[in-house]
This record gives C-alpha cells, structure tokens and sequence, in this order.
C-alpha cells in the first residue's frame, strides 16, 4: 500500500473543505476508499481498558497482595535525579521493615478477601435453597 | 465591600491547572481589595509558598470558604464544622474504576472525593462548577442552584502562536514533519494508548514520518513504562512522552505542533484544549465528559471507535488549508468566551452571592 507524502492533501480531487461539519463524512469516505485498497484492515477499534469494569472478588485477590513498585519512589522537581536516588537508598535500608509491614497487611488482605468470597458461596447457596423451597 | 475570601484545595501541585487557578483568583481578589490566603491539604514539592497546609487555616466569622473540590478531602468535616460561608467549585473527579490498577492511592483519593460530594453540595451556601457538566452532577446530587464558573486559562502563561512566553523559547517554523501533540496527565482515563494507537495509523497510511509528542506528569512511573513500550511496538522512534517541562518548553510544543489528539474518556473541563486554541492548532476529540462544552464547534469531535477514522480526522486537520483556518477562527472565538474577565465576573457574582446568601 503506497503511503501519501506527510503534506499530501486529502485523495481522489476532493476539493478544499470549508467547514468542519463536512470533516467526519469526508474522513469516513476517505476511510471507505482506503480500506476498499487494502489499507487499514479491521482491527483498528478503540478497546476499552480491562480494569474499568465491576471490581471482582479476583481482581480483589490481585490487589490483596501488596507489590510497591520501586519506580515510583521518585522526585518530581526538575534535576531531582540525586533526590529520587536517594530516596531509593533510603528504601533499601527499611527493606526489612517494610518486607515485615507488607507480610502483614498482606495476610490480613488476603484472609479478608478469602472470607468474603466464603460469605458469598454461602450467600449463593442459600438463595438457591430459597428457590429449590419455593418451586 | 471588603470581603475575605480563603481558597481551599484537596491538593496543590506545580502543573496542576486547579493551583493555577486559584493563583489566579489570590490575584483577583488582591486587585478588587479582597483579602484572604490560599490553602491545601496536600503540597507537592514545587508549591513554593503560594499555598499553605490546611491544619494552618486561621478564620474569622465573616470570611468566605471557597473550597475547590477535585478529590477526597481528609479532615472534610472539620472544614464543614466552620460556621462561615462556603462556596463550592467543583472540578469534577476522575472515576476511581480508571485507577484502581494503576495508582491506588489516587483511586482512594477520588473515591472518597466522590462520596463526599454530597456532604459538600449540602453544606454550602452556594454551589458552582467550572462547566456544565460539572453542574449537572451537582444539580443531579440535589445543588438548587449552581453556577458555572469556567476553568481560567492565563494566556500571559504561555504566550501566543507567535510571541515566545520567554526569551529562550524556541520560535521557529512549524516542523516539516507532521507532529500530533496531546498535553494531559499520563493517566489511564487520558487514553494516551489509544492517542498512541491512532497515531500508529496514520503513521503507518498517511504520513511516515510524522511524530507524537505526549505532555504531562505521568500518574505513576509504571504507567508511563507502559505507554513507552506500547509506542515503541506501534511507532518505534517516533513518540516522545516528555514530563514537568516549563511554561515557555509546553508553549513550545503548541508552537511546533499540527494538531491536537485528544481521546480521554473522562475531562472535567480540558484546559488543553484552550490552550491549543490559544495555539490556532486543529483539534480532533473524544467528545467524553465537557469536552462538548469547551469545545463547542471548534473541534472535529468524533465518538467512533474506530481508530482508523480518527487517523484519518488527523490527515484531513494536517493537509487542508480551509479547513485548518476555519478550525483556527472558531477556536479563537471559543477562547473568546472563556476570555479571563468574563471568569473573573462569574467568580465575583458567585463569591457576593455568596454572603448574600448567608445575609440573607
């Protein structure tokens, strides 16, 4: 597929556009022939992200384990380099401090994500003991 | 009528457009003879005296709150326990469901400021937003009233299309190469993948050697990783993700650009987008959140997920002369309708209505 030069206007003798409200319907005629010539194939749709969805008792166990991510220990002043490693340093010094914080907020995430999803098999199994009675 | 008007912020930092606003308001308010000081809860490194921490707020009877609200607040009760008239700004929250992977903290922070959202528009004695759809949550939460005092831009900051903000800003041609720019927080509601997507295309089918510039702090160092390994999968060499640069480098990125890509799924109001009107750059967006009410019929606002048609808006808004001067006109009558003054009147009225509304 040959690809227009940077400053090539629009293809096919399309005249100047005036307005903007003419823009979408040009771009989506434009597309049509593009695609009718082999170019940008199908899978050009937006995706949505994975984690804008209901919060799920797994991704809840995800986040039950605590994993800090070095890399954003930093300074956000310009030139904070010397800064930002300092504040590393000083992170590695408590690694045994923190390494015992972590365990312990992480086994009480995890025991509490473990009960909850214990209360909702129960809660399930009720409901469907309710339905069985009522039917 | 002398009045003291004290500005509260949930968080303060050096890039955030919510302390320049309030930097803004202090100097109206020293203009029109008003007194007061500015304070937040939490200040970034970079806030240099402008703002004060919170638990150092000093009140008398009589002088106003006003209380930008932008994320959760700690110790908002204490605030609410003040018996002294309170106007609410609300800047809108970005949904925690955008953060809960990326940045926790930030999630928190935003979970909490909506839910106490309602105690706010039930404590105060006028409610305002800095866009219309900004009001309408309030109104939806129960506001009577609300007002919409748009988000100021302070043109001096960055300069026009052709006068530098500083004297070592590069004023050069616009670059041979087409160049997309977006400025925004690197952030997963920004949608800089997608930015970076698009881009990819019409890379790829319209212009190759066309480059993406990406503004903004990222939200974690993590997510910004992200975003550079996607570009160099999608568009090796030809995406630069650049932070914490100053007014006059930003004006410069304006002044070398084509045009604007925008393709967040949430904005509170999108302060970038005035200023690349502020520019004359094309703009082409998502038309999510208030973008619509900034952008009114200045941008090419598209909702269609296909990402090839997007490409393609950005070739038309690069190569077509007419286009690009039409673009041009409304977006500096656009400006025109956020000019500062009339800002500066909406501020005024909302803070006297304000005290009215407690006389009264």
């Amino acid at each position: 597929m040959a690809i227009a030069g940077p400053r090539d206007g629009p293809s096919r003798g399309w005249t100047a556009l005036s307005t903007p409200e003419q823009a979408l319907e040009r771009a989506r005629a434009e597309l049509a022939a593009m695609r009718a010539s082999g170019a940008y194939g199908e899978q050009a749709v937006r995706r949505p992200l994975p984690s804008t969805g209901a919060i799920t008792t797994g991704k809840l166990f995800e986040w039950a384990l605590i994993e800090p991510d070095l890399r954003d220990v930093r300074s956000t002043r310009r030139g904070g380099a010397p800064i930002t490693a300092f504040k590393r340093q000083l992170l590695r010094l408590l690694a045994q401090y923190h390494g015992e914080l972590i365990a312990e907020q992480t086994r009480f995430n995890v025991n509490l994500v473990s009960h909850v999803r214990h209360l909702e098999e129960r809660i399930e199994e009720l409901e469907q003991r309710l339905a069985d009675r009522e039917s | 009528m002398t009045i003291n008007v004290h500005q509260v912020l949930s968080g303060a930092g050096p890039f955030d457009a919510i302390t320049t606003e309030a930097i803004v308001f202090r100097s109206y308010f020293a203009d029109w003879g008003w007194g007061g000081s500015d304070f937040a809860a939490r200040i970034a490194p970079g806030v240099d005296g402008e703002i004060t921490a919170l638990d150092k707020l000093e009140v008398e009877p009589e002088d106003v709150l006003l209380i930008h609200h932008s994320a959760g607040f700690p110790r908002l009760e204490r605030l609410l326990a003040l018996t002294n008239p309170k106007l609410l700004l609300y800047h809108n929250i970005t949904p925690a469901s955008w953060l809960w992977d990326h940045a926790p903290l930030v999630a928190v922070h935003c979970a909490i400021g909506r839910e106490q959202l309602l105690e706010l528009v039930s404590a105060v004695d006028v409610a305002a937003a800095d866009s219309q759809y900004n009001a309408s949550e309030l109104s939806a939460l129960g506001a009577a009233r609300t007002e919409v005092i748009p988000l100021l831009l302070d043109r001096r900051r960055l300069g026009t299309i052709d006068a530098p903000a500083g004297p070592d800003a590069p004023a050069g041609p616009r670059s041979v190469a087409p160049m997309v720019l977006f400025v925004g927080r690197l952030s997963p509601h920004k949608r800089q993948d997608e930015v970076i997507r698009a881009f990819a295309l019409y890379r790829r089918y319209r212009a190759a050697d066309a480059r993406l510039i990406l503004v903004g702090d990222p939200i974690t160092a993590g997510y910004a990783q992200l975003l550079r390994e996607l570009a160099e999968q999608l568009a090796p060499g030809a995406v630069s993700i650049e932070s914490a640069l100053s007014a006059t480098e930003l004006a410069s990125r304006y002044r070398a650009a084509d045009v604007f890509l925008c393709l967040s799924e949430h904005e509170g109001f999108c302060i970038p987008l005035l200023e690349a009107f502020q520019f004359g750059l094309p703009v082409v967006a998502r038309p999510s959140g208030a973008i619509p009410d900034v952008a009114g019929d200045a941008v090419l606002l598209v909702d269609d997920p296909d990402l090839a048609l997007v490409a393609e808006l950005i070739h038309l808004a690069v190569t077509d002369d007419g286009l690009r001067a039409e673009l041009r006109r409304r977006g500096q009558a656009r400006l025109d309708a956020f000019a500062p003054e009339l800002v500066a009147a909406r501020l005024r009225a909302a803070v006297q209505a304000t005290v009215a509304a407690r006389a009264g």
